[in-house]
């Protein structure tokens, strides 16, 4: 009975700080003064060699700005708008006055993405796959909402099966496999959700989300 | 005792889903995704976008900010303008934000059909 106890406080304990976060929060005024209602995604400017990157990005960031209670203009559309219109590269989207890109589409906000890092980098027995973005969401008078930058980065541990030859086996298995194809998506989608929605830098909630 | 150890197990399971999200997405990322890593991809990618966007609309469920727009514009592009125009005036309805660029969407579209029915 005395464990059951300890352990309802526990999961009380646990329920209890799970979602607080203790945050310096930075200066939202701007957006709080814009309230924004839609927001549009541009293809990312691109400092990694992955000349992939930008449209990868691209399709991680509808979900947590949308989930957040925005409106997101839809990637495809709008990428494949921006490329009739001679715009096909991130670098010279970015060099467009916001103002222009939010009256073409009719968006309250533009974030503009910046790679600054996607890539994998081999060790005899081991992958490190890094990610780095520098976030900046503009109002469509120009003003500047929000900004912020991530740096995620993922190395598997090495299994230990307590068997030195069956360690290095393990650890040359997932070497191989993520040389050959290493995945950024779930890294990119870490990095998102964390400079949105859970960390220091949470923007406030859109229009369709109602609980504040 | 045990009624409320598990009351607590599930508030605590629960608890931080509290922002369940909105939107029903179907995948809609990772379909993007693949139809950008894998050209071949796109027809599938857009078979599995329009399944899930009919199943949320036969559920009576909000379909979410874009999904109508990026399967009317993935539709264009395999050249089919009903589709994409049924899309696109769909998503108008749905999202008002959009309707800027849904209008521009529609009435190049049209604009299109009709010079095709004149000449």
């Amino acid at each position: 009975m005395k464990r059951m106890v300890s352990l309802v406080s526990v999961l009380l304990a646990v329920l209890l700080t799970g979602c607080a976060s203790n945050v310096v929060k930075q200066d939202l005024s701007a957006f709080q003064a814009a309230k924004p209602r839609s927001i549009l995604v541009v293809p990312a400017a691109n400092k990694s060699v992955d000349v992939d990157a930008p449209a990868y990005l691209l399709t991680t960031l509808t979900v947590p700005l949308a989930e957040k209670g925005f409106y997101v203009f839809p990637i495809h559309t709008a990428k494949t708008v921006l490329e009739q219109e001679g715009l096909y590269e991130g670098e010279q989207i970015h060099n467009q006055p916001p103002a222009h890109l939010a009256q073409m589409f009719g968006a309250d906000a533009v974030l503009y993405v910046t790679i600054n890092q996607w890539d994998a980098k081999y060790l005899v027995l081991s992958t490190t796959v890094t990610v780095d973005f520098d976030y900046r969401l503009v109002s469509k008078d120009g003003t500047e909402l929000w900004r912020a930058n991530k740096r995620m980065q993922y190395s598997p541990q090495n299994q230990n099966t307590g068997h030195p030859l069956a360690n290095l086996i393990a650890a040359a298995v997932t070497a191989a496999i993520e040389r050959a194809k290493p995945n950024y998506m779930p890294l990119a989608q870490m990095a998102n959700n964390d400079v949105f929605i859970l960390g220091p830098t949470a923007i406030p909630n859109g229009p369709y989300q109602k609980v504040q | 005792m045990k009624k409320l150890l598990i009351a607590a197990v599930a508030l605590a399971l629960t608890g931080c889903a509290a922002n369940r999200g909105l939107y029903e997405w179907g995948g809609y990322d990772g379909l993007m995704y693949q139809s950008y890593k894998n050209p071949e991809a796109v027809a599938k990618s857009r078979a599995s976008l329009a399944a899930h966007i009919a199943l949320l609309e036969k559920g009576g469920k909000r379909v979410a900010p874009g999904l109508h727009a990026d399967l009317g514009t993935l539709l264009l592009q395999s050249g089919d303008t009903a589709g994409a125009l049924s899309n696109y005036r769909r998503e108008r309805e749905l999202w008002p934000e959009s309707a800027v660029l849904m209008d521009a969407m529609i009435k190049n579209l049209e604009s299109t059909k009709s010079k095709e029915v004149q000449s």
